[in-house]
């Protein structure tokens, strides 16, 4: 659980998307606080399933699972099980 | 409050604001009159209409700018609008601009990696977005083949190739501007935009494509307002009821579809509650969406909306001579 969120974190960090002292809150909206925009999340998307030789379900794609470390963690880990 | 009553009321002192606003700002730039192109949607023609009454049918000149990919009915309906209005009208097909940019081929390349059941002599393509109300879920574009109007396949697209299609597609509108002002300067006239406010606050235009205009009447206008226009005006009933489109995929593809994501009315009342700081409960009295639906779907609007803040955005300056 803590290696995809510090992967997630990392490729946010190396992609631009935020700055490398930014500390991110589990709860934390990646929208709402500005990292990351639509197409941002698509990007976020391709990485998320290319790393993870997963394909993400229509009915996962919602804010709950995308928006935030947790939602993230939690979607990639039940996909991957 | 009936939102939809405040949409929809004084529609006659819209329509001579509107008039008034268009004479106005011809006469300032000291121009002749406009032109306009003509979709066969309804935007284009309120716009189409309110030019007339304000400034003549001669003064007015209506571009019909189909390519491959649109719909018959869209030539059809604006020529249709255009004769009955008097106004001279040309089409010019922007087909053969494309091809020379060859975008129909790097399209299909990218339809064809995303799709590998797609064949473009059996298949018509639409690129749309979940429905918001009835998934919930974020901007995630598909690609959707169709075959005989029957959809058969759909497909999540990689950003690169969003990007990459929305930059191709974005050069038909672009095609339609360079187009629209090669009239337009010869016979000096300005070339008159028909965004409304809906499409204004979700990005739903081109940069210097349908949003490369010298005037923009009816953004201040919702969608459900241009409806009201367009009924006041006494537009063609075929065109009111048409589904509105950008046009620009071979399988005739909504704004609900790809833009709004949720029917019109819905819509425009959430813009209209955001813009206004009505209370939650009033939105929901209004729309009849759940207060948490309600509250999500403003989130999704404020997102779209800062997301396609650039696209509003007119070339910033760096002031060093203040």
């Amino acid at each position: 659980m803590e290696n995809i969120k510090t992967s997630i974190v990392n490729y946010l960090k190396d992609n631009s998307f935020m700055d490398k002292n930014t500390e991110l809150e589990d709860s934390d909206s990646l929208t709402q606080s500005g990292i990351i925009d639509s197409i941002g999340l698509l990007e976020l998307l391709d990485y998320i399933s290319e790393k993870y030789s997963i394909e993400i379900p229509e009915d996962m794609l919602i804010p709950e699972n995308l928006d935030s470390l947790h939602g993230l963690t939690n979607m990639i880990t039940s996909l991957t099980k | 409050m009936q939102i939809m009553n405040e949409l929809t009321r004084d529609i006659d002192e819209v329509a001579l604001t509107l008039r008034h606003f268009i004479k106005e700002k011809i006469a300032g730039f000291k121009k002749k009159g406009a032109v306009i192109g003509v979709s066969g949607g309804v935007d284009s023609a309120v716009i189409l209409a309110l030019c007339v009454q304000e400034l003549g049918a001669e003064n007015v000149f209506g571009l019909l700018l189909p390519e491959k990919e649109s719909a018959p009915s869209s030539t059809v309906l604006g020529e249709e609008i255009c004769k009955s209005l008097g106004v001279e009208y040309e089409e010019v097909s922007i087909s053969p601009i494309l091809e020379a940019l060859d975008i129909y081929n790097k399209k299909d390349h990218i339809i064809k990696r995303t799709c590998p059941e797609y064949d473009p002599n059996i298949h018509e393509t639409a690129l749309v977005l979940p429905d918001f109300l009835k998934t919930g879920a974020v901007n995630v574009p598909y690609l959707k083949l169709f075959k005989n109007g029957e959809e058969i396949a759909q497909h999540r697209l990689k950003a690169s190739d969003y990007l990459e299609i929305i930059g191709l597609q974005g050069v038909k509108q672009r095609s339609r501007m360079i187009v629209q002002y090669m009239y337009a300067e010869k016979k000096n006239y300005i070339v008159c935009g028909a965004t409304n406010k809906t499409e204004l606050a979700l990005g739903q235009l081109v940069k210097y494509g349908d949003g490369g205009v010298d005037i923009e009447p009816m953004a201040d206008c919702y969608k459900t307002q241009v409806y009201a226009l367009a009924k006041y005006l006494n537009v063609n009933e075929e065109i009111i009821k048409r589904a509105p489109s950008a046009d620009t995929w071979s399988h005739y593809t909504s704004d609900q579809d790809f833009y709004w994501r949720m029917p019109i009315e819905i819509m425009d009342q959430l813009l209209y509650g955001k813009d206004h700081k009505l209370s939650l409960e009033m939105i929901e009295k209004n729309t009849g969406l759940a207060r948490e639906t309600i509250e999500n779907a403003l989130k999704h609007i404020e997102r779209v909306e800062a997301a396609t803040e650039y696209i509003r955005t007119a070339p910033p300056t760096c002031f060093i001579n203040r």
